[in-house]
């Protein structure tokens, strides 16, 4: 069922814009374009949170910091492996995407836990980062929104983790 | 992050020190492999799916999606400014379909315009309403299932989509809560003028 979506949505979109006379190719291309900028402007800031990653996992600290934060997380159903990727994930995009490749590839693309991390990944955003853009030119900021979201994002942590096992 | 770097780099650099200061450069030029393998498999995903939203955005879908979602917008910013509302559908349409760059500029265009405008609610609205970060997929995510050969890489829809929906509609309600004494200070609401007495 969910191996059609891809290609269904494709084809919709595509038969749509054949139907509204637009340039397939260009229009592509165009969209393309935009492509290296932005993996350029997220490069260095990817290559130095895996760097990191790399090094925190190798001394050992990430064991003993999930070790430390299971009895928490399993009160909520929260594997203990997704322990960095749920504490990165508010500060920063690049730095989580890191640890979501780390998990898919360590545990396999199909484990529960590496389902479980792509749906913590998709389903939260880098709520002080993002607020740090957006709120940037405010004269006072209220701390409210960014409360609210991470407590949104937590619980779309919880919640994902229980319909990865369900569904 | 700089402080959660530093601390991290620290924490790591003093056990590697303690325990076994021959392994520290070998993890470090790993790391630097690994982040020259991600941005190759990234650099594919982002071909394909911005390729997708240029037609996407050329032939008019993009902003036919912002204008279904305008009349929800007006209540739920509570704002009738035009070119706020339509920055702040952009923003969170662009970003429902995680199309990676776009939501940002967007977002943060629309606060300005919230705030300028006196209307810190919308500003704070949309900013939840976006790091709630409510998502049909993440093409970053699937492009990584993928790429490490999963058999079926978009069984994760169906759960990411259902967790964002459900975190977004608790962060917005807890928005509402949380927010309420501030309701009266702002100008009637002309979309609902029986709630005056």
């Amino acid at each position: 069922m969910s191996a059609l979506l891809f290609p269904l949505l494709f084809l919709g979109v595509f038969a749509f814009a054949l139907f509204k006379k637009v340039k397939l190719f260009d229009a592509f291309s165009g969209g393309v374009r935009g492509a290296l900028p932005l993996l350029a402007s997220l490069f260095p800031s990817l290559a130095a949170v895996l760097i990191l990653s790399e090094l925190f996992s190798q001394s050992g600290l990430s064991e003993l910091l999930a070790r430390l934060l299971s009895p928490a997380l399993n009160f909520f159903g929260i594997p203990k492996e997704l322990a960095p990727l749920l504490l990165v994930k508010p500060f920063s995009g690049s730095g989580s995407m890191a640890f979501l490749h780390e998990i898919i590839s360590t545990y396999g693309a199909d484990s529960y836990l590496a389902r479980c991390a792509c749906v913590v990944y998709g389903s939260s955003e880098t709520c002080f980062y993002l607020s740090a853009l957006y709120f940037a030119g405010a004269k006072k900021v209220s701390p409210l929104p960014v409360l609210a979201a991470l407590a949104g994002n937590f619980l779309a942590a919880v919640l994902g983790c229980l319909f990865c096992r369900i569904l | 992050m700089n402080g959660v770097f530093a601390a991290m780099f620290f924490a790591s650099l003093l056990s590697f020190l303690i325990l076994d200061p021959e392994g520290f450069l070998p993890a470090l030029l790993a790391g630097g492999e690994k982040a020259v393998s991600l941005s190759l498999s990234l650099a594919a995903a982002y071909c394909v799916w911005l390729g997708f939203f240029g037609v996407m955005e050329q032939s008019g879908l993009t902003a036919l999606f912002a204008r279904a979602v305008r009349p929800a917008a007006r209540r739920l910013f509570r704002s009738d400014d035009e070119k706020a509302l339509s920055a702040a559908c952009c923003s969170v349409s662009a970003n429902l379909l995680s199309l990676p760059g776009a939501p940002t500029p967007l977002g943060i265009e629309a606060t300005r315009r919230f705030l300028e405008g006196g209307n810190p609610f919308g500003a704070h609205m949309l900013f939840v309403l976006n790091a709630a970060g409510v998502q049909l997929f993440s093409t970053t995510a699937l492009s990584f299932r993928l790429a490490a050969g999963s058999a079926s890489p978009a069984d994760i829809v169906l759960p990411t989509f259902l967790a964002t929906l459900a975190s977004a509609a608790f962060a917005v309600c807890l928005l509402f809560f949380t927010a309420p004494n501030r309701r009266k200070k702002r100008r009637p609401r002309p979309l609902r003028p029986r709630a005056r007495r």
